[in-house]
C-alpha cells in the first residue's frame, strides 16, 4: 500500500463563532486525480486557504508527503510540492503573461546570485526557456509580453494553471479550474490535467461542473456545512442519498419522487 | 566646460533622480513612502557630520551618509510596515516630520541656522553617481528580486503563497530605498555647501513622491521620465520662479492623472516603445 | 488654543476618508481660500467704511461659499474620474495624488491674486468678547462650542436622515450601494460639501481667533488636523474630535514646557508613536484607509 501524499486529519475552523469546517479528514494518494465538491458555501475553498496556509487551522493536521505543515509559513509550502490556483483569477495585473508564469518558479530561486540575475534582459536563460516550454505544452496562445488585465478571462484562467504547475508540484489544487470555460475549452483543459496527471502529479480540484469531475476524478469527497458527507467514485456519487440532500433539499427530492 | 546655469540644472536634476529612484523603490513594491525628505535629510546631516567633525574625505561621507539613511530606512521600516495604505502615507509623513524638528532643535546640527559643509562636490561626481544609480536600479528590476517586488505591489498574499518573503521583500526596498534617498541628501550637502533642516520639509516629500507616481511605477522608466520633466521643463519654459509655473504644475498633475492614472510611463507604453525601435533598428 | 480649529478641519478630512476611501489633501487650501476671501470680501471689495455692521458677517457666508465651491471644483475633476482600476497596494494614490495637484494649483492662484503676506483682517473680534478677569477669551469657547454644533448636526445626519444612510452605505461598499438604487453621482459630491462647509467653518473660526490670513494659514492648521485625524483613527467623527483636541493639548503642553520650535516633535512623535503601537489610530476602525485583504 503506498503511502498518502497529502494527508488531512480532522481539520476544524471558525470565523469567529462559526464553525465552517468540522473534523474533515481525506487522504490523496500519489498521482491520484481526486475532487472535491459540494453546494455552495460548504467549505470547499476554506480547505484550499486552510492547505495553502492562508488561514491557519483551528484543530487537526496537515501532512505532506510525511511531513506536518500545519503551521508551516505559507511562503515555505510552495517549496515543498503544494501549489494552487484561485477561484477569483488572482495574477498579478500589471505583469506581462511571461512574467506572471515566472512567478511560480520563485520558490525555485534558492541562492542570492540567482535572485539578482537579470533574467529580464537575457533571452536565453533556463527561467524564461522552461517557462516558454510549459507555456508551449498549455497550449497557450497569446502575446506572451501583454498584459494580463487585458485577456480575456478563459486565458487568465488557462495562465493561473501554468503559473501554478511552474513550481513542479507533487500536488497541485485547482479551484474551480472549468468555471466560466465554454464546453470545448472545458474539454481542452480536462484532457490537459489528464496529462499533468500521467506525469505523477496529484490533482486535488473543487469544482461544480459534474461532467467535469466524472471526466477527470477518480474520488470525490462531498462537502455540505462543513462537514465531509461523502467519500467515493464519481459513480457512487450520483446514486447517494445524503448528496442529493446535501444539493436538492429534502423536499424537493420528495416532491419528485427520489427515494 | 559646461555654462554655470547649465551645470546648475544638472546638478538639481542628478539629485532629484536619485533621489526620485529611493522613493521608486518602495513604490514598486506597493508601498508609499512620504517622507523621502526625511531620509535626504538623514544623509546630508550624516555625511556633513562626517565631513566636517571627524574629517573624513568625501567618499566616505557620502557613504557614511548612505549608510545613516539606509539603517534608518531598515529599522524605521518594521513599524511602518505594519501600517497599510493611507495610514503608511501619513506615518512615513509623520516621519519626516520629526526628522526634520529634531534636527531644527539640535544645536550640534546647527539648529535653524543651518550647516555649512566646506567639502565640495563637483558636478561630475554627481552625473556619475547618477549613472552608477540607475544602472543598478534597472539591473534590480530586471531580476527576480526586481519581479518579486512588482508582484508585492500587485497582491501581496499571492505573492507569499507564490513562496516570495514578501516582508524581506519589503524591507529591503524601504532599506535601499532609505538608502538612495540618503545618497541623494549627502551629494546635495556636499555639492551646495550649506544644507538647512528647512529645506528638508514636507513640500519636497510631496514634490518627490508626485515625480514617481505620475511617472509610473511599472517599470524603471518611470521616475526617470517624472524627474526629468519636472526638473527641466520648468527651465526649458522659462518660467522662473513665478507662480504660475506651480499652477501649471498642478494643472499638469490633475490631467495626468484624468488620463493616465497608472503614471505616464506603464509596462506596455515601454513595451510598444521598444518594438517601434527595434523596428526602425531593422531597417 | 487651535484645538477646536483642528476638531473642525479632522472632522472634514475624515468624512471624505471615511466615506469615499480619499484622502483629500486640498482640505487645507480650501481652508486657506474661506480666511482669505472673507478677508479680500471685507477689506477690498465690500469696504467696511460706513458703520461695518453687516460687512463682516457678509464676508464670512461669501468666504464659505467659496470654500463649498472649491471643494465641488475638486469633485468634480478628482473623485468623479477617478472610478478604481486595479486591486493592487498604491490605487489609492491616484486621487491622492490628484488632490495634492489641486493643493499646489489654488495655493498658488491665491498667491497671484493676493501676493504672499499676513493680511489683518480689518475687524478685531478679541477685545470685543472679553469679560472681566476670564482668562480664557470667549472667541475660544465659542469655536470650540460652534465647531462641535457643526459636528453634532453632522452626525445626526449621517446616523438619521435617508441621505446620512445612503452616504453610510457608500462607505461600505460603493458597488453594492449603487446596486441598491443609491445614486452615487449624486450623493458622493454632498460628501464634498460637507467638508467643504467644515473648512470653511473653521476658516472663519481662525480669523475670529487670529484676525490674521495669510496664503500659507493652511499648511500648518492642515498638517495638523490630519496628524489629529490619524490619532483618532480614520473615518471616526469622534475620534478626530478626540484627535483634535488632544493635537491642541499636545502644543500647548509642549510650548509651556519645551518652547515653540518642538511643538512639530511632540505632535508628529506622539502620531508615530500611535502608529506603531495601533495601526490604525486611537479610535480607528481597521477596514478604513487599507488596501484589500
Amino acid at each position: 500500500m503506498a503511502v498518502p501524499i497529502l494527508q488531512i486529519n480532522c481539520i476544524t475552523k471558525f470565523f469567529g463563532g462559526l464553525k465552517v469546517l468540522e473534523d474533515v479528514s481525506f487522504d490523496l494518494m500519489p498521482g491520484q486525480r481526486f475532487g472535491l465538491i459540494g453546494p455552495n458555501g460548504a467549505g470547499k475553498t476554506t480547505v484550499f486557504n486552510l492547505l495553502s496556509g492562508v488561514y491557519s487551522v483551528d484543530s487537526g493536521s496537515v501532512i505532506l508527503a510525511n511531513q506536518d505543515i500545519t503551521n508551516l509559513p505559507i511562503r515555505k509550502r510552495i517549496g515543498l510540492g503544494l501549489s494552487r490556483s484561485f477561484q477569483n483569477i488572482r495574477l498579478m495585473p500589471h505583469l506581462s503573461v511571461l512574467e506572471n508564469v515566472m512567478m511560480g518558479q520563485h520558490c525555485q530561486a534558492n541562492r542570492i546570485t540567482e535572485m539578482i540575475k537579470p533574467i529580464g534582459w537575457t533571452k536565453n536563460n533556463r527561467w524564461r526557456q522552461r517557462a516558454l516550454e510549459t507555456i508551449k505544452d498549455a497550449g497557450l496562445e497569446v502575446d506572451l509580453n501583454s498584459t494580463v488585465s487585458e485577456l480575456p478571462y478563459g486565458v487568465r484562467k488557462k495562465i493561473e494553471v501554468v503559473r501554478a504547475l511552474m513550481s513542479k508540484p507533487s500536488v497541485l489544487m485547482l479551484d474551480e479550474p472549468a468555471a466560466g470555460l465554454n464546453p470545448q475549452e472545458t474539454i481542452e483543459l480536462a484532457g490537459f490535467l489528464r496529462g499533468i496527471s500521467d506525469s505523477n502529479v496529484t490533482l486535488l480540484l473543487v469544482e461544480h461542473d459534474m461532467n467535469f469531475i466524472h471526466a477527470i476524478c477518480e474520488k470525490v469527497v462531498v462537502l455540505n456545512f462543513g462537514l465531509k458527507i461523502f467519500e467515493g467514485t464519481p459513480k457512487e456519487v450520483n446514486r447517494n442519498k445524503a448528496v442529493l440532500e446535501a444539493y436538492l433539499g429534502t423536499s424537493a427530492m420528495e416532491s419528485s419522487g427520489v427515494t | 566646460m559646461m555654462g554655470g546655469y547649465v551645470e546648475g540644472i544638472i546638478a538639481i536634476l542628478c539629485i532629484n533622480l536619485i533621489f526620485a529612484y529611493g522613493i521608486y523603490l518602495t513604490a514598486a513594491s506597493g508601498q508609499l513612502n512620504l517622507g523621502g525628505a526625511g531620509f535626504q535629510a538623514i544623509g546630508a546631516y550624516v555625511a556633513g557630520v562626517c565631513s566636517n567633525y571627524f574629517e573624513l574625505p568625501i567618499v566616505f561621507s557620502v557613504l557614511g551618509g548612505i549608510l545613516g539613511a539606509g539603517l534608518i530606512g531598515f529599522l524605521i521600516s518594521f513599524p511602518v510596515l505594519r501600517t497599510r495604505g493611507v495610514y503608511m502615507v501619513l506615518a512615513t509623513f509623520a516621519f519626516a516630520l520629526v526628522i526634520s524638528g529634531i534636527i531644527l532643535n539640535s544645536e550640534f546640527l546647527g539648529g535653524a541656522t543651518g550647516m555649512v559643509v566646506p567639502a565640495y562636490a563637483p558636478v561630475e561626481v554627481l552625473i556619475f553617481s547618477t549613472f552608477i544609480i540607475i544602472l543598478i536600479v534597472f539591473w534590480l528590476m530586471a531580476s527576480r528580486v526586481g519581479l518579486a517586488m512588482r508582484a508585492v505591489h500587485d497582491d501581496d498574499v499571492v505573492s507569499e503563497i507564490m513562496g516570495v518573503n514578501v516582508k524581506g521583500i519589503q524591507v529591503f526596498a524601504f532599506t535601499l530605498g532609505g538608502a538612495l534617498a540618503g545618497l541623494s541628501g549627502a551629494l546635495y550637502a556636499h555639492h551646495y555647501s550649506f544644507i538647512e533642516a528647512q529645506y528638508f520639509n514636507a513640500v519636497l516629500s510631496i514634490f518627490v513622491l508626485l515625480f514617481v507616481l505620475i511617472g509610473g511605477t511599472q517599470t524603471a522608466w518611470g521616475p526617470l521620465f517624472g524627474a526629468s520633466f519636472f526638473t527641466l521643463v520648468p527651465e526649458i519654459l522659462r518660467l522662473g520662479d513665478t507662480e504660475w509655473r506651480y499652477v501649471i504644475f498642478g494643472i499638469l498633475i490633475v490631467l495626468m492623472m484624468i488620463f493616465r492614472p497608472q503614471g505616464v510611463v506603464t509596462r506596455t507604453f515601454v513595451h510598444r516603445a521598444s518594438k517601434i525601435f527595434y523596428r526602425t533598428a531593422e531597417r | 488654543m487651535l484645538g477646536s480649529i483642528y476638531v473642525t478641519v479632522a472632522v472634514a478630512f475624515t468624512l471624505t476618508i471615511g466615506i469615499l476611501n480619499f484622502l483629500n489633501f486640498t482640505i487645507p487650501a480650501i481652508f486657506m481660500i474661506t480666511g482669505v476671501i472673507a478677508w479680500a470680501v471685507a477689506a477690498h471689495w465690500l469696504p467696511l467704511g460706513v458703520d461695518g455692521g453687516l460687512a463682516w458677517p457678509l464676508a464670512f457666508i461669501i468666504g464659505i461659499v467659496a470654500a463649498v465651491l472649491a471643494s465641488l471644483i475638486v469633485e468634480r475633476f478628482t473623485f468623479r474620474y477617478l472610478r478604481i482600476r486595479h486591486g493592487d497596494a498604491t490605487e489609492h494614490a491616484i486621487p491622492l495624488v490628484s488632490s495634492l495637484g489641486f493643493l499646489i494649483i489654488f495655493e498658488n492662484l491665491v498667491l497671484i491674486a493676493f501676493g504672499s503676506e499676513a493680511q489683518a483682517f480689518p475687524e478685531k473680534f478679541k477685545s470685543d468678547f472679553y469679560i472681566g478677569e476670564i482668562i480664557i477669551g470667549l472667541p475660544q469657547l465659542m469655536s470650540l462650542a460652534i465647531s462641535l454644533l457643526v459636528v453634532a448636526f453632522l452626525s445626526w445626519i449621517l446616523k438619521t436622515t435617508n441621505t446620512g444612510r445612503a452616504l453610510r452605505a457608500i462607505a461600505e461598499n460603493p458597488d453594492t450601494a449603487s446596486l441598491l438604487g443609491v445614486d452615487v453621482r449624486r450623493i458622493v459630491p454632498l460628501v464634498f460639501l460637507f467638508s467643504g462647509l467644515l473648512c470653511g467653518v473653521a476658516g472663519v473660526l481662525f480669523v475670529v481667533n487670529y484676525s490674521d490670513v495669510s496664503p500659507y494659514m493652511g499648511e500648518e492648521v492642515g498638517t495638523k488636523a490630519i496628524a489629529a485625524m490619524v490619532l483618532g483613527g480614520l473615518g471616526s467623527i469622534w475620534g478626530a474630535i478626540a484627535g483634535g483636541l488632544l493635537v491642541g493639548l499636545l502644543e500647548a503642553l509642549s510650548i509651556h514646557f519645551f518652547g515653540a520650535d518642538t511643538v512639530d516633535v511632540a505632535v508628529w512623535g506622539t502620531l508615530l508613536i500611535v502608529l506603531i503601537l495601533k495601526p490604525s489610530g486611537l479610535f480607528g476602525a481597521s477596514r478604513i484607509g487599507k488596501g484589500k485583504l
